[in-house]
């Protein structure tokens, strides 16, 4: 392979892409998804995270959460109005302060708050939440305190919000419709005009196509999926391990477009794998969709290793060691993948001659 | 004396059971024009990609100024050009766009487009989409990017087919300027008129196998008849046609017959032609 000859062709299909219509299909499509879906759940222009506070004593905990920008707070009289405003979804959660709970925090006393958590708030929102509880209490007591937070959800406790199910969804569809059509169609169309057989009688090989085009699906797919993480504030607190993902996602999902590229003849057979095949790779997502189906169905499906990690670190607040096992199979996936796109080449080789 | 710029041996493919190019020799000196005639399904395709790296060979080996096209795909590559019969051009992309890639990946640097597009009669059209462009326009920007790299060897796949006489005309000039560049062409056509007048040699090939190879001068001279074609008028006022057959014992009593006794319109001499030749050694036409 030749470095200078796969940056020409590349440069050549980012330059001249967005006249093709595919090209803005595949970027402007989950964008738009994910916007509307969005402004229907109402996280596009989310609203901060809502507590409420019964303080049944003369806490300062109430003071200092009020001067908080990041939280909007509300102050309730009794537990039995806390709980129902909870219940019905006003606040995000509420929390329950004892009367004596600043004098024991402040002796560095075992102490235990009551915290009621609204059943559909949003993943990033319970996480605030309990950071910026914590925070407070360890700046009231000055050191670290033995505080017992009893979390009890009210509302629908299995219901997961329609944005939070969704999400997966429209990341999957940015990944793989940027990552898999792209070089796909750009392959495709190649051998159906036969300038792929005017490329490869100069000294460029295959291989150096092939290489060109799979980076174009891997760069675009990674950026639609790092915007669409952006516009659904889905990033959480591990950034870094999610573009991890999204980029191992793009890998797989544009070395997919490789192999479907090298193997169909026409734009038509493609949009019928689509249709026929996609199953494979939507199954995850779909299963996620609808908690009431068997979750361990989904680790039938490839994608499944790209979807549990994100969801696990953008909505569960997971980290390395509760993903490690799924990215290394994520990893091993696309090791396979690479394998049949090298066994590929030949095919395509016949194809263009 | 010039080197060979294409040397065949025993080249053979095959697809399944059908035995496409069935070893065949042949050499192509540097700076001579190969005309490679023969039907469809004849092998001229096949042999064509084998001798460009498209293909390797079953059995049998290529070699393109002294390098194994087997071996040595990128370095023959580089100094080789392909014009395609079939357009395939990046049609979106503007004229000098195309070329520019060309020249990038053949790493030519500097390149003047706009000098080789001239040069093939697109001048001023060379920002226009290739979409927009004519048929003959199209197959000019062909000829011209199988020139970017200024190949040593140039393989032409009908350049003229379809084309307007304008067209190509244009083309073959062009062709006749490579070879006079010191480029080896080799012209893969149907055209029997354009291959009696650009080569130096033609091969004729049918089923897999040449059937000849020779200057277009010695296979007339070989193969063919001179003849004086005429037509009479007869006693109903039709005219009909008559050939006599020149260098013959026969002739002189012939021609003298066709004077006297038949009403002469009008009379010419006629040469063979390659495709009279290639029916008399295969005993088919070459659009079969």
């Amino acid at each position: 392979m030749n470095l200078k000859r796969i940056a020409i062709l590349l440069g050549k299909d980012l330059w001249h892409g967005p006249k093709s219509f595919f090209f803005i299909w595949v970027i402007v499509v989950p964008i738009i998804l994910s916007l509307v879906v969005s402004l229907i759940f109402g996280t596009m222009f989310t609203e901060k995270p809502k507590l409420g506070i019964a303080d049944e004593g003369s806490s300062q905990l109430v003071a200092m959460t009020e001067q908080l920008t990041s939280v909007i707070t509300k102050e309730y009289d009794t537990v039995s109005e806390i709980k129902q405003a909870v219940d019905s979804g006003a606040v995000d959660a509420g929390i329950v302060i004892p009367a004596d709970f600043d004098s024991s925090v402040m002796q560095g006393e075992a102490t235990e708050l009551t915290a009621y958590v609204w059943g559909e708030s949003l993943a990033k929102d319970r996480t605030i939440l309990g950071a910026t509880i914590a925070t407070l209490v360890r700046e009231l007591a000055g050191q670290e305190v033995p505080v017992e937070i009893e979390s009890i959800t009210l509302g629908d406790e299995v219901s997961i919000p329609w944005n939070d199910r969704l999400l997966p969804f429209i990341v999957l569809m940015a990944v793989f419709f940027g990552g898999l059509f792209l070089p796909a169609t750009s392959i495709i169309n190649e051998k159906e005009k036969r300038t792929l057989e005017a490329l490869i009688i100069t000294p460029t090989s295959i291989g150096d196509v092939f290489m060109a085009k799979g980076l174009l699906g891997f760069i675009l797919s990674l950026f639609v999926g790092i915007l669409i993480l952006i516009l659904n504030q889905a990033f959480g607190a591990q950034p870094l391990l999610l573009i991890l993902l999204l980029a191992l996602g793009a890998i797989m999902a544009s070395e997919t477009g490789l192999i479907c590229g090298a193997l169909l003849k026409d734009i038509t057979t493609l949009f019928a794998v689509w249709k026929t095949g996609g199953i494979l790779l939507f199954g995850p997502v779909i299963i996620y969709m609808f908690p009431q189906i068997p979750q361990w169905i989904g680790r039938f499906f490839p994608t499944y290793y790209i979807i549990q990690p994100i969801v696990q670190i953008s909505q569960r607040g997971g980290s390395w060691p509760d993903i490690a096992t799924n990215v290394f199979i994520l990893v091993g996936l696309d090791l396979v993948l690479i394998a049949v796109v090298m066994y590929t080449l030949r095919k395509v080789k016949q194809y263009a001659t | 004396m010039a080197g060979e710029a294409i040397v065949a041996e025993e080249l053979t493919y095959w697809y399944g059971k059908l035995v496409a190019v069935d070893h065949i020799s042949f050499n192509v000196a540097e700076g001579e024009i190969l005309g490679f005639l023969g039907p469809n399904g004849a092998g001229k395709t096949t042999t064509v990609k084998m001798l460009t790296g498209q293909l390797k060979p079953k059995a049998g080996k290529a070699t393109l100024l002294g390098m194994d096209v087997a071996q040595d795909v990128e370095k023959v590559q580089a100094e080789m050009g392909v014009c395609f019969e079939e357009t395939n051009l990046y049609e979106q992309m503007s004229a000098i766009e195309n070329l520019r890639l060309f020249a990038r990946l053949f790493d030519i640097q500097p390149f003047d487009g706009y000098a080789l597009l001239k040069r093939v009669g697109l001048a001023g059209r060379e920002k226009k989409r290739v979409e927009t462009y004519s048929k003959g326009m199209k197959q000019r920007l062909m000829v011209a990017r199988s020139m970017v790299n200024r190949a040593r060897v140039l393989f032409l796949d009908e350049p003229t087919a379809g084309l307007d006489p304008t067209s190509s005309e244009a083309i073959r000039n062009i062709i006749l300027e490579e070879r006079e560049r010191g480029a080896t062409i080799f012209l893969t056509t149907h055209d029997m008129m354009e291959a009696d007048k650009l080569s130096d040699r033609v091969a004729f090939m049918d089923q897999g196998k040449i059937v000849t190879f020779d200057t277009p001068h010695n296979l007339k001279q070989q193969y063919g008849k001179r003849a004086l074609k005429a037509k009479v008028s007869t006693g109903s006022g039709e005219l009909e046609d008559r050939e006599v057959i020149l260098d013959t014992p026969e002739t002189p009593n012939a021609i003298h017959e066709l004077f006297s006794q038949e009403k002469v319109v009008t009379i010419h001499s006629e040469e063979a032609t390659l495709e009279d030749i290639f029916i008399s050694i295969t005993g088919r036409g070459l659009q079969g």
